[in-house]
């Protein structure tokens, strides 16, 4: 949609730089000996000697302590193994599994496909390969030695280590100084070849298998994990990969822009395609969906298609915004009064849609004169508006429709599915909330500065587990008669409010980094205000925002945990609640919290490396 | 040219004031007729609420402007409110070791859960349609008063204030328990130490609850002074005993049989022989509601004159034609016991078939944790508590 209203001589391409990590690299130094590396970096003078061996030994001492506690005979580690599903997906129905996989999967080939449209993976040089190896050699060393181990499993952890360090020095003595340094491997292919060494070390390591018996007690076979553990993660893997291949064969014959923009719209539908079609499967009525529900669609869609294209006329003027602020106010006149006047619908779920449709009418048709430049643009506008309806109907339809699957709690959603579901949504509601709230923040008009500032102010100085408190318990007293809200989705939305007002400073700064040249540069272009911000400020200021942007977006992720205390069953609260529980595990609540933060570790850690690299490669910092 | 902009801008704002003001006078059009309207909303829209939880109170969603028939489903019984759901929401605590726990399979077990199979199966004729709700100490009486709970099968203890006050109603208590204390026999305790020789002891509990009260008073009692520690959770207690930092833990007798067992090997003892504290567990749920207490009340009793006469799972068919008068009623061989309540007649058949007698639930649930079927929890004729009425 967005492609349609960049001035017709410049096409996007034009403003994007080719980007080559190879280029940008800084020259290294050269590779220095052991010996003189070690001299000069580790023991250069009598206190720095002394400042290093202190705190190896410290180091030394808190790794054996963690390894001592982590490998520990107490460590019941079979309490995770046998409830790794119930961490994954909580209550999910066991012969319904497959669609978490599917589910998953889409995921999981969607992130493949768009790394290659998006050319997001990096490189990574073969030197750099080989110090990872022989980095995770050493530190399976490190356990070799200093864990509480039997002697076999002594050896065992040795004996590896040295084969992985020697894979690793291999990778570094097989080429030349100039080759380790020059040739470059996209980090996804390494990423894959990790993945695929754990892939295969399910069909072939002996983990055992760990499950409920039919006594419902906690059993192990000797061998390797169940088939239904091997296969999924077999097929994710050549999901992943195939997936990849693909994007990469298909990606210089689309129009970039084209398909980076359908790409990103599914990858907003995503989460409410994978929550409410595949996991939830809905029961669809069909003689209602015939009846009503699509003659309803088509009502929005002919109806708003013609008041869109009215709307978008480039001789309607001043009229067309007012209808867009008429439809408005009247969507939300259905929402405040306490007599529905849409009443005469049949019953909830329709109220539900037409009040939705229209909100969504009149925000759209605020938007209608920037379109309005010729008659192929406001097709392309009119058809966002029908695109946006199917997809909106169809979802509302499947969440309003009972749900085939038999699971006796109130929520079908739990573990870590739920968290990365409520992260995920999250951030999605926040993130146009907050660049709405940073614009209106720095606004010319008094009313929307007053109201931003005054909505970030007032969020930002409440502690989150208090909104989460009040939008958990609190909010269904404030909603009209006759509506109820689930409260994984009332979560989603207080959070998402709170996270939106850190996320308005957070852009707020890149949009106060703009200089004004930049600002009158468009006016004397002849810009409208709209078009200036959305073409000239908010790209620039977005760019700038990004480091601050992830940094949110990981705060968001891990304070998901919060959700453990009222009451959802996020994978936190399975670790320290569930599992400490039962029978067989009674008051095992370490190893299950261990496992989480390792957990919530990998996936920050993996944004904050991935955030590095963006920034890098829009070199934020370098201009 | 600016004026025909300002006359257009009225003239939208004066159809945006008609549009609002026809608006006000349609609702009040629709409402002197609205009686029609709104059943049928109400029949069309038993299926399409409750989106995203399933099943948690569907009555409130779909009747958007009768408020007669949403009074009229409050007044009736919590019976007819279940049958009418068609699935049984039963308040539980998900983390009561071997009471209600969430397994890995996913699903709730233990001996509570069990309860709520049985009533469900009693009044549903489906031992799995029932919705576990995991409720805290702090929700669970909350939960019963707002309806987000039919009953509470919680480790909840039967006190005045709670039947009065809080405005609950217990049923038959399904478990006996009681306060005890557990030391190590290394410290010079055995099993037949008793309150008073914990002089100087340091006593570790979790924190917010009875049990806290209830050692201080045993203490000031028996004239010993103990320090108390609490923690947050009993798991915490626990550690905090086996790293040595309390001297003495002390909760529910059949939560530390528990704890003994999962850690053995150890010199563990648990005293005194008679609990500190009297904690008659069982369901609880909304006072004067009597059509579902008795629902409530009998499929306890059900599950206990089975036991006492030994119908179970496996030979429940066979005395349903070949038992004695009193089980033939009960399991709806004859007679109208079961449908004067508003049951089913098979109601309890379907109770012992699908889900078991009391022997039965408690044999699934607590052994496994080391608490054996003793003392109070034995039927009367064995010189337990356990004692139902009569069947007729």
């Amino acid at each position: 949609m967005s492609s349609s209203v960049v001035p017709p001589n410049l096409t996007p391409e034009d403003f994007e730089v080719e980007y080559s990590e190879e280029a940008s690299l800084p020259p290294e130094d050269p590779s220095l000996s052991p010996s003189v590396w070690i001299q000069k970096n580790l023991f250069s003078s009598p206190s720095s000697a002394v400042l290093t061996v202190v705190f190896s030994v410290i180091a030394v001492l808190t790794i054996r302590g963690l390894l001592a506690f982590i490998l520990g005979e107490e460590r019941q580690w079979d309490a995770i193994a046998t409830n790794s599903r119930l961490m994954a997906a909580q209550g999910y129905p066991l012969d319904q599994f497959v669609r978490i996989w599917v589910a998953f999967g889409s995921l999981i080939g969607l992130a493949g496909f768009s790394a290659a449209i998006f050319r997001a993976s990096g490189t990574i040089s073969l030197k750099r390969i080989a110090i990872w190896v022989m980095n995770i050699g050493v530190a399976a060393g490190v356990i070799g030695l200093l864990a509480p181990l039997s002697s076999s499993g002594r050896m065992g952890w040795i004996i590896a280590a040295l084969v992985v360090f020697g894979v690793g020095a291999a990778i570094w003595f097989g080429f030349g100084e100039e080759r380790r340094r020059s040739t470059f491997i996209p980090s996804i292919w390494v990423l894959s070849g990790f993945a695929l060494i754990g892939v295969i070390s399910l069909w072939v390591v002996p983990y055992g298998h760990y499950f409920l018996g039919e006594d419902g007690r906690a059993t192990v076979e000797e061998g390797t994990v169940a088939f239904s553990t091997q296969m999924p993660w077999t097929v994710m893997w050549a999901i992943l990969v195939v997936s990849h291949l693909v994007g990469l064969a298909v990606r210089d014959r689309l129009p970039a822009q084209a398909s980076k923009g359908f790409l990103g719209l599914l990858w907003v539908i995503a989460p409410f395609v994978a929550n409410w079609i595949i996991l939830r499967d809905p029961d669809f009525d069909y003689d209602h969906v015939f009846s009503t529900d699509i003659p309803m669609a088509l009502a929005f869609i002919v109806i708003g298609g013609a008041v869109l294209w009215a709307q978008s006329s480039s001789t309607i003027g001043e009229t067309g915004r007012l209808l867009a602020i008429a439809i408005l106010l009247a969507a939300v006149y259905t929402w405040v009064s306490r007599i529905e006047f849409l009443d005469f619908l049949p019953n909830w779920s329709m109220l539900q849609k037409a009040r939705l449709s229209m909100l969504f009418l009149g925000l759209y048709g605020l938007a209608a004169s920037n379109f309005s430049r010729d008659n192929a643009t406001r097709r392309a506008y009119v058809a966002g508006w029908v695109i946006f309806m199917v997809i909106f109907h169809w979802l509302v339809t499947a969440v309003n429709s009972p749900s085939t699957l038999n699971i006796q709690s109130d929520t079908y959603l739990g573990g870590f599915t739920l968290t990365l579901f409520i992260a995920w949504l999250t951030l999605l509601v926040s993130f146009p909330i907050g660049v709405v709230m940073a614009l209106g923040r720095t606004s010319n008009l008094p009313i929307f500065r007053l109201l931003s500032t005054g909505y970030i102010e007032i969020i930002r100085g409440v502690p989150l587990i208090t909104i989460l408190f009040f939008f958990a318990n609190i909010l269904l007293f404030f909603l009209p008669e006759g509506m109820e809200i689930a409260k994984v989705a009332a979560v989603v939305i207080g959070y998402g409010l709170f996270s939106a007002a850190y996320l308005a400073e957070n852009v707020r700064g890149g949009l106060q980094s703009i200089r004004r040249g930049q600002f009158e540069a468009a006016d004397a272009l002849g810009l409208t205000t709209s078009q200036r911000t959305a073409f000239i400020v908010l790209p620039q200021a977005l760019r700038v925002s990004i480091p601050p942007l992830v940094g949110q977006a990981i705060a968001t992720f891990k304070e998901t945990a919060l959700v453990a205390i009222i009451g959802l069953n996020d994978f936190l609260r399975i670790a320290n609640n569930t599992i400490p529980a039962q029978t067989d595990f009674v008051g095992a609540k370490r190893e299950g919290l261990l496992i989480v933060s390792a957990i919530y570790f990998v996936v920050a850690f993996s944004m904050s490396k991935y955030s590095q690299r963006l920034e890098k490669r829009l070199g934020l910092g370098t201009r | 040219m600016k004026n025909t902009k300002l006359f257009r801008l009225l003239a939208v704002l004066f159809a945006v004031t008609m549009f609002a003001a026809a608006c006000g006078s349609d609702d009040a059009a629709d409402n002197a007729d609205g009686d029609s309207t709104s059943s049928d909303s109400d029949a069309e829209g038993s299926d399409d609420s409750g989106s995203d939880d399933a099943g948690s109170d569907d009555a409130g969603s779909d009747d958007a402007g009768s408020d007669d028939e949403s009074v009229d489903l409050t007044q009736g019984s919590v019976l007819d409110e279940v049958i009418a759901r068609g699935t049984l929401n039963c308040g539980v605590s998900g983390a009561g070791v071997g009471f209600s726990t969430t397994n890995a399979d996913g699903r709730m077990v233990g001996f509570d859960a069990d309860f709520c199979r049985a009533v469900a199966a009693a009044v549903l004729g489906d031992a799995e349609a029932v919705n576990f709700v995991e409720l805290t100490a702090a929700e669970r009486f909350t939960a019963i008063q707002t309806g987000d709970a039919d009953v509470l099968m919680r480790n909840t203890t039967w006190t005045q204030s709670r039947d009065t006050d809080v405005g609950m109603d217990f049923g038959p208590t399904t478990y006996f328990d009681g306060q005890q204390l557990m030391a190590s026999a290394a410290s010079g305790f055995s099993s037949s130490s008793t309150v008073a020789d914990i002089d100087g002891a340091v006593v570790c509990t979790n924190a917010g609850t009875t049990t806290e009260k209830n050692i201080s008073d045993a203490a000031d009692a028996a004239g010993v002074s103990i320090t108390l520690n609490t923690f947050e959770d009993f798991d915490i207690v626990t550690e905090n005993f086996i790293a040595g930092a309390c001297d003495i833990i002390t909760t529910d007798g059949s939560a530390l049989v528990g704890r003994k067992s999962v850690n053995e090997p150890n010199d563990w003892v648990i005293f005194p022989g008679q609990p500190i504290s009297k904690e008659p567990l069982g369901p609880t749920y909304g006072q004067n509601d009597s059509a579902w207490a008795d629902a409530v009340n009998w499929t306890v009793y059900a599950t206990l004159i089975a036991d006492e006469k030994g119908v179970n799972s496996g030979n429940v068919d066979d005395m349903l034609v070949n038992g004695d008068a009193e089980i033939i009623r009960l399991l709806g061989g004859e007679g109208e016991l079961q449908t004067v309540m508003g049951l089913n007649a098979d109601a309890f058949y379907q109770v012992i078939a699908q889900v078991g007698n009391y022997g039965e639930i408690f044999d699934a649930s607590l052994p496994p944790l080391g608490v054996e079927r003793a003392g109070a929890n034995t039927q009367w004729t064995d010189g337990g508590l356990l004692y139902a009425p009569p069947a007729r």
